[in-house]
């Protein structure tokens, strides 16, 4: 928590999350065009039950799984998908990142218990999450037709490769562009930008300052350098400078409320850096 | 008639951070920095074009919660005594740098630009920057647009999506409509993120446009014919309109980018961090941490640490001579387009986080001002224009099927959905699907139930911020942005329980209210379906 954090919230009590919602669920998301992302929450009294019905099968559970299946285009009924396969869990995840490979697909998840005998066992299932396109269509719009390289070419302009470059080439440069994308939101001041900071390794700064300060009558009239100086109530005054390399005359003046009596004091400061 | 068009965004958006129990708080500055570096020299830039008598049109996005901290009157207030704080901290400087004549006059600019901050803030708009932007909307000089609500991502709303995105793009119309008077013609998505059919929730609040970044016209469907360099129509007939990557990258390339000059001013030398901490410990942070104040006397100088002082004449030289780079590049770009687009002429659009102009770039407003004049008087082949003018222009544009993209790194999700911050989406998943449940259980509700769903909408759509798995990714700030999630999680799950068991607690929700007070005028029946 950051230092200047509600006092109030403090000390009513840290916020928090449920520790869980009492859901037996898996949800997917996809995050690009080759990995989608799946998180789940299954009830203990699920998980017990399926044991319950692999043992009533004389059967032994093996190995908790997420079976990943391609439904792409398919009304999924749990056996026609075009494909699956599956990932081991190892240890208590609770999330866990797929590699699907493909883009422009549409993917469900089972999470599931695997028996000794190698019959799977459902403990939930996904909804379906669908990669995004990567590439662009083969589809022509008749209306809009024009000669295969002129796709290309406008593709390479709208990536900014310029014109001259092959299909392979856009290609290749493209998807080095959005590796290397270059905006994204930034939160003003919270975070880092086109260019960072420069690291310093071991570094030494050194300045000077100088504080000039006195007392007069507090009515009197006081310069410094020429430059009207407002006192404090009690007559004083402090000035600071920043002190360069070399010689300040700093005369002071202070002239009486009637302009009868002046005092003047200069002191000479002399800066030199080795 | 010019030969092509440039349609300049600027996106500006800010999460909602507002903390009346605070006298200071840090991230509370984010909006007041912004507000001294970016959005008032911006409003300058546009006033001394209006009297100029120099025509233009700009793109200008501001988020809902950047609209509703504009309005606050507590977060007002609170910049009027920051304001302040600089002019007094810039006098002090300007008597202390009186023997190093090139930071004294960097400290008289520093201080006539505060004082010149809080009349602009104070007087002539009273207070509130959306009459700022509207005064110059209402003049015909930029089309402000809108945002998601709350800036939240719509890619990863996998968990009742329709009614999740159709809250953000009508809470954030709604607000439109009431603080700029009419349905924005616009919107930009949060992050650019777009996931198919989104469109459907735009069309039904009227809004007629949004934009993509460039993969997502490219890989589109069919096969794009003009690259990104016309709008395309969803099936819907909501268009929406592709990211040109060379302007982009003239602007926010680490490597090419003008930003990175070496006449500019160096963002990461600020007096904050550089003097001596007694003497700036009243400026900074109440807990003692040293912080930016603005204040900054070098320029970038090159690409060590050694940092000479900045010269503002030659960065102003370097603005208008990159300004002119620029436009000179855009000509060519639109020329050499030309024929290849049959007889349409091309649209370029460049959009930036408005925060960057100003706040990173100290001299992008100058910049802006240089090239928006260039452009007006020094040739004939571009012309300034929004996607709103641009669309009146054809009758016709090719139907197209924009493909799942955002404008993050690497093009998709990954900057939010990663490991810091994938955590999220199963708490904010869930307040969705109760938000649902509840709106379609409890239908024209009254009194107190009314006002437990009505918060209920705001702390969800405050958790759903886009903003806080960035935080999380850039790991700065990350234990504000974590607090924030359990907070809003908190509230809500409360507010829930309580609806669901029929004993709801006014002081409770008169806490939630005052705390995190945005969208006044909010109606859960958004999430029922």
């Amino acid at each position: 928590m950051t230092k200047g954090a509600s006092l109030k919230m403090r000390e009513r009590k840290q916020f928090r999350f449920p520790p869980g919602y009492g859901d037996n669920k898996i949800v997917s998301m996809a995050r690009d065009p080759w990995w989608i992302f799946a998180y789940w929450e299954i009830r203990h009294d699920k998980e017990e039950d399926i044991v319950r019905s692999i043992k009533g099968d004389g059967d032994v559970p093996a190995k908790s799984i997420l079976r990943v299946y391609d439904v792409t285009d398919v009304n999924f009924n749990g056996k026609n998908a075009h494909s699956y396969f599956d990932i081991d869990l190892k240890g208590p995840a609770n999330s866990w990142y797929i590699n699907v490979g493909s883009p422009d697909r549409s993917w469900i998840v089972d999470i599931g218990v695997v028996t000794k005998k190698g019959n799977f066992y459902l403990l939930a299932r996904s909804n379906t999450a669908k990669t995004p396109r990567y590439g662009m269509s083969d589809k022509l719009d008749a209306e809009w037709m024009m000669p295969e390289e002129d796709y290309w070419k406008m593709f390479g302009l709208s990536g900014g490769f310029g014109i001259g470059k092959g299909s392979l080439e856009v290609r290749e440069a493209f998807k080095k562009r959005l590796e290397e994308q270059i905006s994204s939101a930034q939160v003003s001041s919270g975070a880092s930008f086109y260019r960072k900071a420069q690291e310093r390794k071991f570094w030494l700064v050194v300045n000077t300052e100088l504080i000039v300060y006195g007392a007069t009558e507090p009515d009197a009239k006081l310069t410094v350098q020429g430059k009207e100086i407002k006192l404090r109530q009690d007559g004083t005054f402090t000035l600071r400078f920043a002190l360069p390399d070399g010689r300040q005359v700093i005369p002071v003046e202070a002239v009486s409320s009637d302009g009868t009596d002046r005092r003047k004091i200069a002191p000479i400061v002399t800066r030199k850096t080795e | 008639m010019p030969k092509g068009y440039l349609a300049i965004v600027l996106h500006a958006h800010l999460p909602f951070i507002r903390h009346p129990e605070h006298e200071d708080f840090l991230e509370e500055d984010w909006l007041f920095e912004a507000i001294t570096e970016t959005y008032i020299p911006l409003i300058k830039v546009f006033d001394g074009l209006v009297k100029d008598g120099v025509d233009f049109r700009l793109t200008i996005s501001i988020s809902p919660t950047l609209m509703s901290m504009f309005m606050d009157e507590h977060l007002q207030d609170k910049y009027i005594r920051h304001i302040n704080k600089l002019i007094e901290l810039s006098w002090k400087e300007i008597d202390r740098t009186r023997w190093e004549p090139s930071f004294f006059k960097l400290a008289h600019m520093y201080h006539n630009g505060f004082l010149e901050c809080r009349r602009v803030f104070v007087d002539e708009y009273k207070k509130d920057l959306n009459n700022a932007f509207k005064h110059f909307q209402d003049l015909g000089k930029i089309e402000v647009i809108t945002c998601g609500a709350t800036h939240g991502y719509f890619p990863l709303m996998e968990v009742e999506r329709p009614a999740s995105v159709r809250a953000q793009v009508k809470v954030a119309a709604d607000l439109y409509r009431k603080v700029y008077g009419k349905t924005p013609l616009g919107m930009w998505l949060p992050e650019c993120g777009y996931n198919p059919g989104d469109e459907e929730a735009l069309k039904e609040e009227g809004i007629k446009y949004f934009f993509v970044d460039t993969h997502g016209i490219l890989f589109g469907t069919p096969r794009p014919r003009f690259g990104v360099f016309s709008p395309y129509l969803c099936k819907n007939g909501v268009a929406v309109l592709g990211r040109d990557m060379e302007t982009s990258k003239a602007v926010w390339s680490a490597v090419e980018g003008y930003p990175g000059d070496y006449n500019y001013r160096e963002f990461y030398r600020d007096i904050g961090f550089d003097l001596d901490y007694e003497y700036v410990k009243p400026y900074i942070n109440p807990d003692g941490v040293r912080i930016n104040t603005g204040i900054k006397y070098y320029k970038i100088t090159g690409a060590g640490n050694h940092k000479e002082p900045y010269n503002p004449e030659a960065a102003r030289d370097t603005a208008a001579y990159h300004a002119g780079n620029f436009m000179f590049n855009r000509e060519k770009q639109v020329e050499f387009l030309q024929g290849r687009m049959g007889d349409r002429a091309p649209i370029l659009v460049s959009p930036y986080d408005a925060e960057l102009y100003g706040h990173w770039w100290y001299e992008g407003p100058q910049w802006l001002d240089f090239l928006i004049r260039k452009i007006r008087y020094d040739q004939e082949t571009v012309a300034l224009a929004t996607p709103g003018d641009y669309l009146k222009l054809y009758k016709k544009y090719q139907i197209l099927a924009p493909a799942y993209s955002s404008w993050g790194w690497k093009g998709y999700s990954e900057v939010w959905l990663e490991g810091s911050n994938d955590w999220v989406y199963r708490h904010v998943h869930k307040m969705t699907e109760r938000m649902v449940e509840a709106a379609n259980t409890y239908k024209n509700a009254n009194g107190l139930l009314r006002r437990a769903l009505n918060q209920m909408a705001r702390e969800l759509l405050l958790a759903q911020s886009s903003d806080w798995a960035f935080i999380m990714k850039t790991g700065s700030h990350v234990p504000y942005a974590q607090e924030r999630l359990r907070e809003h999680a908190e509230h809500f799950n409360e507010l829930y329980d309580e609806v669901k068991e029929g004993e709801i607690d006014e002081a409770y929700i008169k806490e939630c209210e005052d705390k995190y007070n945005i969208f006044p005028e909010i109606d859960y029946s958004v999430y029922s379906s």
